[in-house]
Order: structure tokens, then sequence, then C-alpha cells
């Protein structure tokens, strides 16, 4: 009844590093088992998994940021749901090797325990999860737009389409609220301004927008998309804009892309005790017709749904 | 699985491959797990509450995380009678084990309207009434806190049953369940099951509010486990013993050890909830367990160890 590509299973992931990139966050890599490689060889970015770190210890004192000391002594019960910034697949003889990136904002319990996985640590994986972005035919111009920490499945998008559709041009717009907040390199460009190493890297390029202007654009992510749009015409039919970070956002970004004509598809988080359409409490409001609205599962029906389709709740 | 030890299990009136269910509300609707475990190993699953009309449920957060569990206030959000019919009954029908349907509603109409409807669904082998939710006409007081209102629903639900059997299902918020579980049996249920989850609180001191949109929610998990035991243990002993009516067990089952402490407080199924966010096998895991724990001990029927308590 399932297929292999669709399927989703629970297994074991080995640590292969986890560094500090900025203030409060990290960057994991992981190598997953045979089974997990084989659940994993046609993932799509958008996708996500859950960790199982109940069992991993907290760091020690002083490592533990300040303002999460207290916080940090709760127990994790339930697993943790993450995106990948990155997914390298390997063909070898006994099968696929997949190795996946995490970046991660040290936020509360679990992730302040995440600080302490190294090389060697093993971690129980359930994934993967949810539906992913997906690439209309016909495609020309990709937007991708991220706020925060909705970045990392951004990134993992603009090298997804830089591999497997080379002809279209993906551009990213990517904001914080300052730029610590950033998860990523910030350097100096090839022409001018700020730009992000990771996407130079894979020759898209990144446009920043800070809250405070601490770094590039000075605003919101959503103005600075839209500046970029007065300056650069582009057929809206064969464009499309892809968006992952906080719900307020992502309301901006969903208005700006109806401004425009253009289809958008936003990447949502809820809080989530399965993550594969057990329990219901990852509730996404959706508009059914013109008079109805239906909640559907952000862990089954989404991660990414039509902007067009979503009820925004922007706090 | 091991067939050294008999495992299969009658609870009123079914017989089940083991005696390890999943909860409603912790397992879908139908097929959720199927790619998780072999069905086969399951004694039953529980489905989410139908009510007769879809119900949207309660705004988001749902759900927290507490030390050693969770509050949910997912609002008994579900499909409704129609469209599980339509989609869920033809995946029912290709499960391999037992399907209790978890019924709701804000009347003792609706809840015999969904039971008289499902009664005739050939996929469906039995009832569980949910009794915790708010009785409209009533104006707004659950149904299980109420000895009264448990035996004229327990009593207009059995009448619609057919031949299946119907459990009610008790809520630990009251003041005696021994009360709550003696009206739910002279008014004929077949089985008893209990716990469902307690109504708590969780509080953002920053924002000075719930956590939750719903304000409150019921907490469920390892946390609750050991009032679970001793609730069972009572309504055993004060009620379901005598009575002969068999209790399902629940509330924080995490490991074969803790579904033993249900069977030997008094329980003759038991079923995980909570567990099963973590790891979706746990039901399965736990039957194939207690059969390894049988083995081992030279226990040839399990149901040797029902209300052995000591
Ligand atoms: C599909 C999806 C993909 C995600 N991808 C990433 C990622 O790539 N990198 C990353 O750092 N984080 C990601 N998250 C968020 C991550 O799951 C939470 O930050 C993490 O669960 C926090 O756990 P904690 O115990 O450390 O903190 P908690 O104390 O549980 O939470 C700390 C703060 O984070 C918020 N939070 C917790 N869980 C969620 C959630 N599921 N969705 C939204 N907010 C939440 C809480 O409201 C609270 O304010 C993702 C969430 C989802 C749903
Ligand atoms: C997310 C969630 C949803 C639930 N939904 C229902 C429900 O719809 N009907 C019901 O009778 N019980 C529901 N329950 C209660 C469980 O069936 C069970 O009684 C309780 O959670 C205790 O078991 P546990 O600690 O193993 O989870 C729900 C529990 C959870 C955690
Ligand atoms: S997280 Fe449980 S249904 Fe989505």
């Amino acid at each position: 009844m399932h297929n292999e590509a669709t399927q989703k299973g629970v297994f074991q992931a080995e640590v292969l590093s986890n560094q500090q990139i900025r203030r409060c966050y990290y960057r994991l890599n992981m190598k997953f088992d045979a089974r997990g490689s084989r659940l994993f060889q046609n993932v799509l970015p958008g996708q996500f998994l859950e960790m199982d770190l109940s069992a991993i210890s907290l760091p020690d004192e002083t490592q533990i940021p300040e303002n999460l000391k207290d916080k940090a002594s709760r127990q994790v019960m339930l697993r943790r749901p993450f995106s990948f910034s990155d997914v390298i697949i390997t063909p070898t003889a006994d099968g696929p090797c997949v190795k996946v990136e995490i970046l991660y904002c040290v936020l509360g319990p679990a992730t302040v325990r995440m600080m302490s996985l190294k090389k060697g640590d093993t971690i129980n994986i359930l994934g993967p999860l949810g539906n992913g972005f997906s690439i209309p035919d016909h495609l020309t111009h990709a937007l991708l737009i991220a706020g925060g920490m909705g970045s990392p499945p951004i990134l993992h998008l603009a090298s997804h389409l830089k591999h497997h559709n080379p002809n279209v041009e993906v551009v990213s717009f990517i904001g914080a609220r300052n730029i610590e907040d950033l998860p990523f390199t910030v350097r100096i460009g090839n022409f001018k301004g700020l730009v992000l190493e990771e996407f130079e890297l894979i020759r898209v390029p990144s446009h920043i927008a800070t809250d405070d202007g601490s770094a590039g654009f000075d605003g919101f992510v959503t103005d600075c998309m839209r500046h970029w749009l007065e300056d650069n015409k582009i057929d809206p039919k064969a464009s499309a804009v892809f968006a992952c970070g906080p719900e307020p956002m992502l309301a901006g970004t969903a208005k700006l892309a109806k401004d425009y004509d253009m289809p958008c598809q936003v990447s949502m988080e809820r809080m989530m005790a399965c993550g594969i359409g057990l329990c219901q409490s990852c509730a996404v409001e959706t508009k059914k017709d013109d008079n109805h609205t239906e909640y559907q599962l952000c862990c089954k029906n989404g991660p990414v749904f039509d902007a067009e389709k979503v009820n925004f709740h922007a706090e | 699985m091991d067939k050294t030890t008999n495992l299969q299990i009658d609870f009123a009136g079914l017989t089940l491959s083991g005696p390890v269910m999943t909860a409603s509300g912790t397992c879908g609707y139908a097929d959720e797990l199927s790619e998780f475990m072999d069905m086969s190993n399951l004694g039953a699953l529980i489905t989410k509450s139908i009510s007769i009309e879809p119900r949207p449920g309660n705004p988001t957060p749902r759900i927290v995380e507490t030390n050693g569990g969770m509050l949910n206030a997912i609002g008994l959000a579900n499909m409704g009678l129609e469209r599980f019919l339509e989609e869920k009954i033809p995946v029912l029908e290709q499960l391999d084990t037992k399907i209790l349907v978890n019924l709701a509603g804000k009347s003792i109409d609706e809840y015999v309207a969904v039971a008289d409807r499902l009664a005739r669904e050939e996929a469906i082998d039995g009832f569980e009434l949910n009794i915790s939710c708010p009785n409209v006409k009533k104006g707004g007081i659950t149904f299980g806190t109420d000895p009264v209102l448990i035996g004229e629903i327990t009593a207009a639900v059995k009448a619609v049953c057919q031949n299946k059997p119907l459990m009610v299902k008790l809520t630990p918020t009251v003041t005696d369940i021994s009360v709550t579980a003696q009206a739910a049996v002279d008014a004929g249920a077949d089985a008893l099951s209990l716990i469902n989850t307690f109504t708590a609180m969780v509080i953002d001191v920053e924002k000075r509010k719930p956590v939750l949109a719903n304000r409150t929610g019921g907490l469920s998990g390892p946390a609750v486990k050991p009032i679970a035991v001793y609730l069972v243990n009572k309504v055993y002993n004060e009620v379901a013993k005598d009575a002969g009516i068999p209790i399902l067990g629940m509330g924080g089952i995490q490991t074969v050890t803790d579904a033993l402490e249900f069977i030997i407080a008094g329980a003759t199924t038991v079923a995980v909830g909570t567990s099963t966010f973590v790891y979706p096998d746990t039901a399965e895991k736990i039957t194939l367990g207690l059969a390894e724990y049988c083995k081992n001990k030279g226990i040839s029927d399990l149901r040797e160890l029902i209300g052995s308590l000591r």
C-alpha cells in the first residue's frame, strides 16, 4: 500500500559533527543508517524529521545560555521536528548513503541538549515527514524568502533547484531581527553589499534584510523583496515564491505574491506531538471554499501549503 | 509472535489476538500506524472520537509538553460520521485487527445516532463511549461526572449497539470513580475503560496566560501512570470483579512492566496512548514483550495475571 517514495520509518543516525555557527545557532551533520538512507533517498526540500532527544544529557552548566539555565532542566519526552538545510545522497554498492545537515536554534530544553551532541553519538529519527515544496512546470524564476529559523529548508530548496532545475533563475531573500540572528555566514559580495556565503557557494544571489539594519536591507524581508520586484520585471506566470519563517512574515509574503499575481508556497510550523497524523495537535486553518474554513494537519497535509489556502494567524 | 504463550484474550465477547490496544485520539482513524507495525499484533485499534457532525476542534496551540507528560486540548476535532463512513470504513475493513469506535456527542441523541449507524457496519467490532464531553442540553456539564447521566447515556447507546460490545470510558476527574463505574455497569456496560486524561493547566509566566488556546487541557503520559494503576485497582476491587466486567487499563503506559502493573491491578487489556507519539510501534513492542515475559516466567496464559495483586 505504501510505496518506498512516501514511506516513513524509525531509524538511527550517527552524528558526524556539531558546530556552533552563531551565538545560538548550531550546525548538526548526521549520517543515516541503511534503513534511514533508503527512506530518505527521494526526500524533498520542506519535508522534515523528528528526533528523540529524551536521553541526551545537558551540556556543561557554563555552556547553557543564561536565559535558558532555568528552563533547560525540564524533561524532554516528545520528539522535536527539524527540517534540513542540506541532504547529500551518495550511491554505494550497498544502496544509497544519506547525510543530512540541520541548522538549529537553541531555544529550550531539547535544543539545549542538542548542544552536547558530538561525533559518534547516535540519535533516533522518525522520517521523512510531511510534503515538501513542489516545483511547478515551466518555471523560470524562483523567489525564495526566509525569516530567521525558517532559513534551513530554503537553503536546501536553493541547492535542489540548482541541481534539478538548472534553467530556473533562483533568487533568495533572507531576513532576521539582527545580524546575530542570521544562521549563515555573512560576507562582502563580489560587487557590492553583503551576501550569505552558503548561498554564494551554490551561486544563488542572496539579499539580506535585518529589522534593525545591522546587515543588508534595513527593514522587513518582505519589503526587501517588494523593492526587488519593483526593480526587476519578471513574468508572474512563470515565477513562484517559496517561503518559510514566522507566521506574520508568511502572511506578508502571501500578500506580496498576490499583489504580483504569483503563486506562493509557504512552510508552516506548529507544535507537534507525533508528526505522523495521529494526534491532530498541529492544525492549520485553511479555506475550504468562500464561506468555510477547515483545519488541515501541518505534519501530514503540510508543512508546505499553497499560501492562498491558509488563514494566517499573525500575532 | 511466539505461540508458546497464549496472549489471545476474550474481552467483552470479542476474541482479541493480544491484550494491547492503541488509545483513542492517539492512533488516528485507521491505517496511520500500519506502516510502523504488524497490525495483527494489536488487540484492537480505538479510533479518534467520532461525532455526528464534523468538529473543527480548538485553535492552536493544542498541546504542551510537561515533565513526563503532555496536555492536549484537541477539542474532539473529527471528520464526522459521514466522512468516516465514506473514507475510513473501507480502510478499516482491510486492517487485520479489531476496531472499536470511540463515540462523542453533545447530547444523548447524538451519541445514539452515531452508534446506531455504525453498529450496522461489519468492519466495526465494538464501541467505547467517551463521556468526558460537555452536555449542551444540561448546561455544558460533562456526562462523565454525573452518575445519573452516565446511566441514561449508557442504556440509550447500549440499546442500539446490536450485538456489539459497549465499553464506557471513565474520567478520573471525579471524587469517587467507583460511583461512576457502578453507574455504567448497572446501565449495561460490557466493559469499562480507564483512564481518560486529567484536566490541567500550564501557564506562560511571561505572558501570565495559559499556554493552550483552550486554557486547559488533558494531562496524559508517564506522569499519570501511578494514579491510573491505583484507579484501575480500585474499580476492579469495588465494582468490576464482582460484576464480572472486564477493564481496559490505560494511562502513561510505555513499557512491558507498565502494562503488567495494569494487568496485575485488574485490567484484562491495556491501551497505549501518548507513548505511541514517540515510538509509533510501542503497542506492538509491548505485546511481543508480554509474550517473552510469560515464556520466561513459565506463565502459559496471561489471564493468570489479571487482578493477581497480593
Ligand atoms: C516542520 C518544522 C520544521 C522545523 N525546522 C527547524 C529547523 O530547521 N531548525 C530549528 O532550529 N527549528 C526548527 N523547528 C522548530 C523546532 O522544532 C523547535 O525549536 C524545537 O522543538 C524547540 O524545542 P525545545 O525543547 O528546545 O524548546 P521548547 O521549550 O519546546 O520551545 C521553545 C520555543 O520554541 C517554540 N516551538 C517549540 N516547538 C515548536 C514548533 N514545533 N514549531 C514552532 N515553534 C516551536 C515554542 O513555542 C517556544 O517559544 C521546526 C519546527 C517544525 C514544526
Ligand atoms: C492528543 C490526545 C488526544 C486524545 N483524544 C481522545 C479522544 O478523542 N477520545 C478519548 O476518549 N480519549 C482521547 N484521549 C485520551 C487517551 O485515549 C487516553 O485515555 C489518555 O491519553 C491516557 O493514556 P496515555 O497516558 O497512554 O496517553 C486523547 C489523548 C491525547 C494525548
Ligand atoms: S503532530 Fe500529530 S497530527 Fe500532526
